[in-house]
C-alpha cells in the first residue's frame, strides 16, 4: 500500500523536494553570511561600548531573501491546496477510487496509509521549511527582537507544522465533501486564510492573559520597554480620569501612544500647545506636562518568555482541527458510496 | 448446470433510493454459481446501482443481500473475491500498464502476474505506455485483464463493451469467455447489446424501471414464453389461462408474448418459440406501456 502511495504522489514529492532544496541553499548562504556579519558586529561594537544602539545602524537582511523568507507564510496553504485538495478528488472526479477500492485491501486501511504519508510529508515539508526560516532569522531575532510579531511568530518554530498538516487535513476534507479537485482547492485557500486570520487575530493575543504596564512619561528610551522580544498586543493613555479613548480614524490630528492613535484633542490643553509649538525643542516639555497632569502611557503585552507557550498553544489549536478534518474525511469516505 | 448449484448472488426486496430516485426497487434475484449472466435494461434501469451494491461500492437502503456468501462491505476478505469494472474503466491515465501491474501486485494477496502480462502481450498491448495514450479498447482490455489477475470468484462488468468497436468488442468477449472456461468464475455483464450477451450468457437479469422484471436461466426462460399469432379477437381466455407480457393488436391479428402456464391449447393460434431479443423487447415494450398490475410480480414468481 505505501509504494501505492508513493508511485501515485511521487511527482508532487520530487517537485516539493526540489523546491525545498532551492529554497535551503539560498537560505544557508545567506545564513552563513549574514551569521558571520551580526557576529562581527558585536565585536566591533563591545569594542565601542555601543551595542545598544547596534539594532539602529546594522541591517542585516537582504531586501529580497527578506521578502522571499516572509513569503514562506503560504507554504501551508500551498500545502493544502496541491496535496491536500486533490487526494482524493480525484480518485472520485476521475472515478479511480472504484478501482482502487475494488482491490485486495479494505478502504480503511487504503485511507489510512494514504493519509498517513501524506500528513506526515506535510508536517515534514512545513517543519524544514520553518527549521530554515528559524535558523536563518536567529541574527536577526537576536538583533531585532521581533520574533513575536506576528509576521515572524507565524513562519518560525513549530506552528508552520501545525498549520501545514491542518492546511493538508482541510484539503483533504474539502475533496472528501465536495469530490471535485478545483473547487476543494479553492475552498482550502479560503476556509485556510480565514481560520489562519481569525486566529492569529482574534484569539491569539488572549492564550494567557497579557501583562499590563503603566510607565510615566519621564521615564523614556528604552529603558521602560518590556525585556528581549515581547510581543505588543495594545498600548494607550492613562489619565487622571481613566483610560483616554482613542478616537475614530480620520478625526482631526493624532499622537501614536505605543501603536495606538490617540487624537491630539484629548490632551490637557496645556501639554497640548507643548506637542504643537515647536517640537523639536520641547521634547522634555511634553513629557514633563503630560506627568503633571497626571498621565500614564500603558501597555499591554506578552512577555518574551512566553513566546514557546504560545507557539505550543498555537500548534496544538491547528493539529486539533486537522484531526477533526481527518476525522470528517474518515466519515465521508467510510459511510458514503464510493 | 443444475439449479442445485450454490447462488453466488442471493438478494431479497433490495432496494436503492437517492435523494429524489429510486435507482432500485425490491429487487429479488438469483445468480447460481458459473453462470454468465446478462444484465439488462434501459439506460436509467437500475443497472449500475444493481452492480455497485453487489461490489459494495454503495449501500442499499432497504432489502438483503449476499455476495458469495457475506454481505457487501469494504474488508479486504469481501472484496478480494469481487473483481468489478466499472462503466467508465477508471484507471490512472498518467500511468502506465505496468504500473498498474504493480500496484495490483502490491494491493492483493492473491495476484496472477503472469496471466496479466501473458495476456497484455498477445494483444500487443505496450505496458511501458501510458494509459491516457491508449485506445478505448485497449484500455478496456487492460482493465479486464487487472480485474482478472486478482482471480475473482465473481466478476461483475458495467457495460464493459459499450465504448468499443466491433472488433474489440468481439475480442473483449473472447477474452471473458476464455477467463471463465478456465476457473470457476461467476459473471454478471451488463450490456445494451443483446447479440453480445446471447453469445456468452447463460443467465439473464432483466430490469427495466429500477425494478426486476426476469431472472433465471436463459433456457427455462425463453422455455417458459412463447408467442401466440392469431385473429384479432377477445383474448380473455388466453389472459386467464396465461400471463399476457405484451399484446400487439393489429386490425387483422394480434401478437402475444406470453409466459406460459401449462401447455397453450387454442387451435386459432399459432403458436412459436421465442428468441432471447424477442424476449427482452417485449417485456420491455410492456414496461413502456401502462402494465397490469400482476406482471410485476413475475420476477419474484421464481
Amino acid at each position: 500500500m505505501s509504494w501505492v502511495v508513493w508511485r501515485q504522489h511521487r511527482n508532487q514529492a520530487y517537485f516539493a523536494a526540489a523546491a525545498l532544496a532551492a529554497f535551503a541553499v539560498l537560505l544557508l548562504v545567506t545564513g552563513l553570511q549574514m551569521a558571520s556579519q551580526y557576529r562581527s558586529a558585536l565585536t566591533l561594537c563591545a569594542a565601542s561600548h555601543s551595542c545598544d544602539n547596534l539594532s539602529n545602524t546594522l541591517s542585516l537582511e537582504s531586501p529580497a531573501v527578506s521578502v522571499l523568507v516572509t513569503l514562506t507564510v503560504a507554504v501551508p496553504c500551498l500545502l493544502g491546496v496541491f496535496w491536500g485538495g486533490p487526494l482524493v478528488a480525484r480518485e472520485f472526479e476521475t472515478g479511480t477510487s472504484q478501482f482502487a477500492w475494488m482491490q485486495g485491501v479494505s478502504r480503511t486501511r487504503w485511507l489510512s496509509v494514504t493519509l498517513g504519508w501524506v500528513l506526515l510529508a506535510s508536517a515534514l515539508w512545513g517543519g524544514a521549511v520553518s527549521g530554515l526560516v528559524t535558523w536563518w532569522s536567529s541574527p536577526v531575532n537576536s538583533l531585532m527582537q521581533q520574533n513575536f510579531q506576528p509576521s515572524q511568530f507565524d513562519i518560525q518554530g513549530i506552528v508552520p507544522i501545525g498549520y501545514a498538516v491542518f492546511a493538508v487535513a482541510l484539503g483533504i476534507a474539502a475533496g472528501a465533501l465536495l469530490r471535485r479537485t478545483l473547487p476543494a482547492m479553492a475552498i482550502t485557500l479560503v476556509v485556510f486564510t480565514l481560520l489562519r486570520l481569525i486566529v492569529s487575530e482574534d484569539f491569539r493575543s488572549i492564550y494567557l492573559t497579557p501583562i499590563t504596564r503603566s510607565v510615566s512619561f519621564l521615564q523614556h528610551g528604552r529603558a521602560f520597554m518590556p525585556a528581549g522580544s515581547y510581543w505588543l498586543v495594545s498600548g494607550g493613555l492613562v489619565g487622571p480620569n481613566g483610560p483616554v479613548r482613542t478616537g475614530p480614524l480620520g478625526s482631526g490630528p493624532t499622537l501614536s501612544v505605543n501603536g495606538v492613535r490617540i487624537p491630539i484633542a484629548a490632551l490637557p490643553s496645556a501639554c497640548r500647545t507643548l506637542l504643537f509649538e515647536a517640537p523639536s525643542k520641547t521634547v522634555g516639555g511634553f513629557p514633563s506636562c503630560m506627568a503633571a497632569h497626571g498621565y500614564r502611557a500603558v501597555l499591554r503585552y506578552q512577555p518574551a518568555g512566553r513566546y514557546w507557550a504560545f507557539q505550543g498553544i498555537e500548534t496544538g489549536i491547528f493539529v486539533f482541527l486537522a484531526a477533526a478534518f481527518i476525522a470528517v474525511t474518515a466519515i465521508v469516505v467510510l459511510r458514503r458510496d464510493a | 448446470m443444475a439449479s442445485s448449484d450454490p447462488a453466488v448472488i442471493q438478494t431479497r426486496g433490495l432496494s436503492k433510493r437517492y435523494r429524489r430516485v429510486t435507482a432500485l426497487s425490491d429487487a429479488t434475484i438469483i445468480v447460481p454459481e458459473g453462470r454468465i449472466s446478462a444484465l439488462i435494461g434501459q439506460n436509467g434501469a437500475g443497472k449500475t446501482t444493481l452492480l455497485r451494491l453487489l461490489a459494495g461500492l454503495a449501500r442499499p437502503t432497504g432489502g438483503e443481500v449476499a455476495v458469495l456468501g457475506r454481505r457487501p462491505s469494504q474488508d479486504s476478505a469481501f472484496v478480494a473475491g469481487i473483481g468489478f469494472l466499472a462503466q467508465e474503466i477508471p484507471l490512472y491515465r498518467r500511468f502506465t500498464a505496468a504500473d498498474h501491474i504493480r500496484i495490483g501486485a502490491h494491493l492483493n494477496a492473491r495476484w496472477d502476474e503472469a496471466s496479466v502480462r501473458h495476456r497484455l502481450e498477445s494483444l500487443s498491448i505496450p505496458l511501458g505506455q501510458r494509459v491516457g495514450t491508449l485506445s478505448g479498447g485497449q484500455r478496456a482490455q487492460l482493465a479486464l485483464a487487472l480485474t482478472l489477475a486478482k482471480r475473482p470468484r465473481l466478476l461483475l462488468l458495467d457495460e464493459p463493451v459499450a465504448a468499443l468497436d466491433p472488433l474489440a468488442r468481439r475480442q473483449f468477449l473472447a477474452h471473458l469467455a476464455e477467463a471463465v472456461a478456465v476457473g470457476d468464475l461467476t459473471v454478471v455483464l451488463s450490456s445494451h447489446l443483446i447479440v453480445d450477451l446471447e453469445r456468452i450468457c447463460d443467465h439473464l437479469i432483466l430490469l427495466a424501471a429500477s425494478r426486476v422484471q426476469l431472472c433465471g436461466d436463459i433456457d427455462t426462460l425463453l422455455a417458459e414464453h412463447q408467442v401466440l399469432i392469431g385473429p384479432a379477437k377477445d383474448t380473455s381466455a388466453i389472459e386467464r389461462d396465461h400471463t399476457v407480457v405484451q399484446a400487439v393488436r393489429t386490425a387483422r391479428q394480434t401478437t402475444l408474448l406470453i409466459r406460459k402456464n401449462g401447455p397453450v391449447i387454442d387451435p386459432a393460434y399459432e403458436a412459436s418459440d421465442v428468441g432471447l431479443e424477442e424476449l427482452v423487447l417485449g417485456y420491455m415494450g410492456q414496461q413502456a406501456a401502462p402494465a397490469p398490475a400482476r406482471l410485476t410480480t413475475i420476477g419474484e414468481s421464481k
